[in-house]
């Protein structure tokens, strides 16, 4: 049987070191630009956690582009000098080698570690923007088909227009849906979440550059999804305070909440929207029967607690305003009612059967 | 009718044997349809799966309660005496299957249809107890709630699958009826045994998902 | 007679190999309900090709409705209808049947040495089911196409027009043909390849269709579950997803994902295949790394299942989730990276002719990485928080599907179009398709990667006009790629009539289907070789033998101590 001999390559290809050189030196230029752009994303950083994900973005584009011009130079520089010789015959062949196993081994070992790195510092970034503090100001952010509201806690109505946030206020924005899924997305903080109806999901920023940044809808939602758009304004503390006077922003909780008409609230209707909406997280047991929050069974008739959990007293009006309101604290948040979609008659049903609870 | 080659002087040592030849052939067509109803059964798996995992996943971690709670009165759990004996009629189904492909391989064929027919009966009755529950469930309907929607859907599923079962039994046993199974040759009433086996581990499954869960 | 030298290892014998069974006569027979693999191989490639350029030309509508900020051309109601019909139908209308029933039908039974597939009867059924089902699909625009992107995410799939109830059955219906071919896949690879075929001496081609078998009948079904839930929703109120009714959004993400996540695999596990069969033949060098090359790609398969929820990261998944869905979607970029590495030393020290195929298969390693790249972008969670439902993910998916897979569907139609056809291709021509698709392609598709980055949102009609410069730059880009297939199209019109006859094996390959005529026989090898080694080594005479009596004594046929040379 005739087998074809072919001398070995004792060397790696005509000019295999200084293309290797080439790429060392361009790696290493766009390496460095790119660790050093101030705006690796092309937006600025406008608030925590921005400069975290800026950080992952420039590392991982650092990586990327050595692997990029590894692949592609050296397949172009190996395309056009390992192509077939003018002189070679119909007989040419290309050196026989099936495997180097040093070299797999390390073209596998590099890849993992740098995987390994690169998931490590993922997830430490990750880990930074779950710690992205919140809290010291939350306002919840409700789209529909299409556009957006924000509800400030003691505002009573929600404000239809801009997003007002001051500056350096650690802030939590939890946001959800009356329709379809929207998404919320403010670039320049670099932070996103979809906003599902029935569920609410939890942003936590920090705005450090004050200015007017969009707003944008990333989840299809109908024939209006590449208008839906809204803005987001970074004030100083002492403008947004301004701003949050004018739309009505007063100190005393519960105080926007109007008179929520009670009269009419049956309680039938009441123990209905409880299965559906509260049982979740309230049982009808006393304060300390808790799920989420509190047992609900006494709120108008406890002597261990004589004022509602937010100072004012067990008063239907003023427990109509918490459901109105919704309110935060250690235990959690509680939605308002646009957030669970609950109209001034189902609180009025509300307050009636909590009533009869209590009663007993 | 095919064309043997292997009379044609390539051979691999074999041998020259017609029959043998043909029952190494046979065996191995067998070998490939066997491999491929059962992968067909794996991807059956799969869809009942994904309605399993869409039940799982409604019930913990999205409805605030279970069984679900509906215009304020929370929905009566299903009849699960009922649905025991419903389930035993399966699974002897299953049994009666068994006995009905084994009679057969040993050529006993008075036993392999009356155990046929058993099966056949069993599944029946299965379907029409099926259809008890489906009229006398408390649950909401269909269209009415998300434990009627995973309830219906896939209990519905499966009883659509014990159906299109009983119907392949039913071809199965007029085939075997007209002699195109032998002891020896019997891969179709194998297939058929494994489809219904398959309709029994799934039904386990859904019964302890919903009744016993 | 030949046999096989004492103490070979032969592997499993299969009797049923040996029989040919008479060939059809009717037209119908032959060309409409043919259960040749490989007529069901031509018609799923004419049907793929044909919804390609339907899909194609929903595309340059796109491109064109993005040239003003305000929208050019139509209305946003409508353009929602395009897009989505062009996701949809490229992802199961073209790529998926090309790759697996175009190529895997005809390529994969005559490199195992089979004649045909396991079932090929249902081999038929499966393929018809395909046409039907793109007419379902296609037809849904007279009904109001189904306008919430490929995705279809409830709720708003269930606000959509009666053309999202069609595109559920369309889907449904493909889906079947899917898991149904790739039963039959698995089974014929298993069970039919030639004495002395072991696992490890198989085409790297087979593998990767061994891989994306695998994939499909386990991951379609899962699919149909879903697409049948929002089907019974939409039509009869079932509550799966609507939260108002107690259902959950996110139950159909997880639903869709976990099949479509697979599903982009099977979309580029044939074509890695391609491209180890490509670059050998046309590199003269056995493919570097073999057993690495077919261990990653079971490799990827596995792990591809378990990343679905890398497209949900700002769904409101439970966060802690996020982790090891990120972990293992990073991790697939190692033996990915393996094969790169590997057909790169697959170029090096090489013996290069530079036909298309060869030009087509060395772009993708370029454009393929680059969508790697971005896709590891996307699996950092952080990252993924700023540019998911952007043009930054349609930059990416892409690059890894035209810079990925339809660049490997053209590297693999110029290889293979000599064996189906018996006629050659122009080169010429060729050379103009691969370079203006080249350019182009990364004209239109590269400023999507800083458009996504600077806050443009995906699936929109309009958008701000700060973008305006890169979306001209990108449809200008994207006319020539369209022009640059019209190159294509024509190239093989006129190669019908025009062609210079191909012979056997105008390449010089070494796998078993460039040993017999080109179009090969109905019965494909007149008697069934045995198979001594990989095929790849072209520095030995080729592994095989009974060549010469598989091949028939027609032609001038090829024998065990052939080095096949190319003849064009």
């Amino acid at each position: 049987m005739a087998q074809r001999v072919v001398k070995p390559r004792t060397n790696l290809g005509p000019g295999f070191w200084p293309v290797t050189a080439f790429i060392v030196v361009v790696s290493a230029i766009m390496a460095y630009f790119t660790l050093t752009s101030p705006w690796p994303i092309g937006l600025i950083p406008a608030g925590e956690p921005a400069p975290a994900t800026d950080a992952l973005f420039r590392f991982l584009g650092a990586v990327g582009a050595v692997i990029f011009n590894i692949v592609t130079i050296y397949t172009i520089y190996f395309g056009i000098v390992f192509a077939k010789a003018k002189n070679a015959g119909p007989n040419d062949i290309g050196v026989q080698i099936h495997d180097a196993p040093v070299l797999e081994f390390w073209w596998t070992a590099i890849p993992t570690i740098l995987v390994v790195v690169l998931a490590i510092y993922s997830t430490k970034i990750w880990l930074d923007i779950q710690n992205t503090q919140g809290d010291v100001l939350t306002v919840e952010a409700i789209s529909y088909q299409y556009g957006y509201q924000f509800r400030y806690p003691r505002l009573a109505q929600p404000v239809s227009g801009a997003l007002h946030l001051p500056l350096n206020t650690p802030t939590t924005i939890h946001v959800t849906s009356r329709d379809v899924i929207h998404g919320f997305w403010i670039p320049e903080m670099r932070i996103k979440a979809d906003m599902v109806p029935g569920l609410i999901n939890t942003l936590r920023v920090t705005p450090t550059v004050a200015g007017t940044y969009p707003i944008i809808c990333t989840e299809f939602c109908g024939v209006g999804h590449g208008a839906m758009k809204t803005t987001l304004i970074v004030q100083s503390q002492q403008d947004f305070g301004k701003w949050f006077a004018q739309q009505g922003g007063s100190q005393r909780s519960g105080g926007g909440g109007g008179g929520i008409p009670l009269a009419s609230g049956t309680v039938d209707a009441g123990k209905m929207l409880f299965g559906q909406k509260c049982s979740a997280c309230h049982s009808t047991g006393p304060f300390t029967q808790k799920i989420v929050g509190p047992g609900l069974g006494q709120i108008f008739n406890d002597p261990a607690h004589a004022k509602l959990v937010n100072g004012t007293d067990p008063t239907p009006q003023d427990v109509a305003n918490i459901v109105k309101n919704g309110f935060q604290g250690d235990i959690g948040t509680m939605p308002s009612a646009q957030m669970n979609a609950i109209s001034n008659k189902d609180i009025a049903n509300l307050v009636a059967y909590l009533a009869s609870l209590s009663k007993k | 009718m095919s064309v043997s080659i292997a009379k044609q002087g390539y051979s691999l040592g074999h041998g020259h044997d017609e029959d043998a030849h043909e029952q190494v052939i046979y065996q191995e067509t067998r070998d490939m349809r066997l491999l491929g109803f059962v992968l067909f059964l794996c991807s059956d798996v799969v869809l009942f799966s994904a309605f399993i995992f869409a039940y799982i996943y409604l019930r913990t971690t999205v409805a605030p309660a279970w069984p679900p709670i509906v215009g304020g009165h929370q929905l009566p759990r299903l009849d699960t005496a009922f649905a025991t004996v419903n389930s035993v009629v399966l699974f002897g189904s299953g049994v009666t299957m068994h006995y009905a492909l084994e009679n057969f391989k040993h050529a006993k064929l008075r036993g392999f249809n009356a155990f046929m027919g058993l099966t056949i009966v069993l599944g029946t009755m299965f379907l029409l107890g099926q259809g008890y529950e489906y009229a006398h469930a408390q649950i909401g309907g269909w269209s009415g709630n998300i434990f009627g929607a995973s309830f219906f859907t896939l209990t519905g599923m499966h009883g659509f699958h014990v159906f299109a079962g009983v119907v392949y039994l039913l071809v199965l046993w007029y085939q075997a009826s007209r002699g195109v199974y032998t002891k020896e040759r019997y891969f179709g009433l194998t297939a058929g045994t494994l489809y219904w086996h398959f309709v029994d581990v799934i039904w386990v499954g859904l019964f302890f998902l919903f009744y016993l869960w | 007679m030949a046999t096989l030298a004492p103490g070979v290892k032969t592997g499993p014998y299969h009797a049923v190999l040996d029989h040919i069974h008479p060939e059809p006569t009717s037209f119908i027979r032959k060309y409409i309900f043919s259960i040749d693999h490989k007529v069901i191989g031509y018609q799923y490639m004419i049907t793929g090709g044909l919804f390609f350029l339907i899909a194609g030309l929903l595309a340059e509508l796109i491109r064109t409705q993005l040239l003003s900020p305000s929208g050019a051309i139509v209305t946003a109601a409508t353009y929602n209808q395009i897009y989505s019909m062009h996701g949809s139908a490229m992802v199961w209308m073209v790529i998926i049947p090309l790759v697996t029933g175009g190529f895997g039908n005809f390529v994969m039974p005559l490199q195992i040495g089979a004649r045909d597939v396991a079932f090929p009867w249902l081999n038929l059924a499966a393929f018809w089911m395909f046409p039907v089902a793109g007419i379902i699909l296609f037809s849904s625009f007279l009904f109001g196409a189904p306008d919430a992107g490929w995705t279809e995410y409830p709720p708003v799939s269930l606000q959509g027009p009666p053309g999202t109830s069609m595109w559920c059955v369309a889907i449904f219906l493909i889906g079947i043909s899917s898991t149904l071919t790739g039963i039959n896949f698995i089974v014929t690879i298993y069970k039919m390849r030639a004495p002395g075929m072991t696992l490890t001496r198989m085409p790297l081609f087979v593998w990767g269709q061994f891989g994306t078998a695998g994939l499909s009948f386990i991951a379609t079904t899962a699919l149909a579950g879903a697409l049948l839930a929002l089907f019974l929703e939409r039509t009869f109120g079932v509550p799966f997803y609507d939260p108002k009714h107690g259902g959950s959004p996110v139950l159909w993400q997880h639903m869709f994902w976990f099949y479509s996540h697979p599903a982009v695999y099977i979309m580029i596990l044939p074509v890695f295949g391609i491209i180890s069969e490509v670059l050998p033949t046309f590199s003269r060098k056995p493919v570097f790394g073999y057993k690495m090359i077919a261990f990653s790609t079971v490799a990827i398969a596995l792990l591809g299942f378990s990343v679905w929820a890398h497209h949900m990261f700002t769904s409101g998944m439970v966060p802690w989730l996020q982790l090891p869905f990120m972990i293992i979607t990073m991790v697939i970029a190692v033996p990915t990276g393996i094969k790169i590495f590997s057909w790169m030393a697959t170029l090096w020290g090489g013996s290069i002719h530079w036909t298309t195929p060869m030009l087509f298969a060395t772009g993708f390693l370029i454009t393929f990485t680059c969508g790697g790249l971005t896709g590891f972008f996307l699996a950092a969670v952080p990252l993924d928080y700023h540019e998911h439902g952007t043009y930054f993910v349609v930059a990416h998916l892409h690059y890894v599907l035209y810079g990925g897979s339809v660049m490997g569907l053209f590297a693999g139609i110029y290889y293979w179009w000599p064996k189906m056809t018996g006629r050659m291709y122009n080169e010429v021509l060729g050379y103009w398709h691969f370079w203006l698709t080249f350019i182009a392609f990364n004209g239109t598709f590269m400023p999507m990667h800083w458009l996504g980055l600077l806050g443009m949102p995906r699936r929109v009609a309009l958008y701000d006009p700060q973008f305006q410069f890169w979306n001209v730059f990108a449809t200008i880009s994207s006319y020539v790629l369209a022009g640059s297939v019209l190159i294509f199209i024509y190239n093989f019109a006129m190669s019908f009539r025009n062609g210079k006859i191909a012979g056997p094996n105008p390449w010089g390959a070494r796998t078993l289907e460039w040993m017999i005529s080109s179009p090969p026989p109905y019965y494909n090898y007149k008697k069934i070789p045995a198979v001594l080694a990989t095929p790849y080594d072209f520095g030995n005479p080729l592994p095989y033998i009974g060549l010469e009596a598989a091949a028939g004594a027609e032609e001038a046929t090829p024998t065990a101590e052939s080095h096949p040379v190319p003849t064009h």
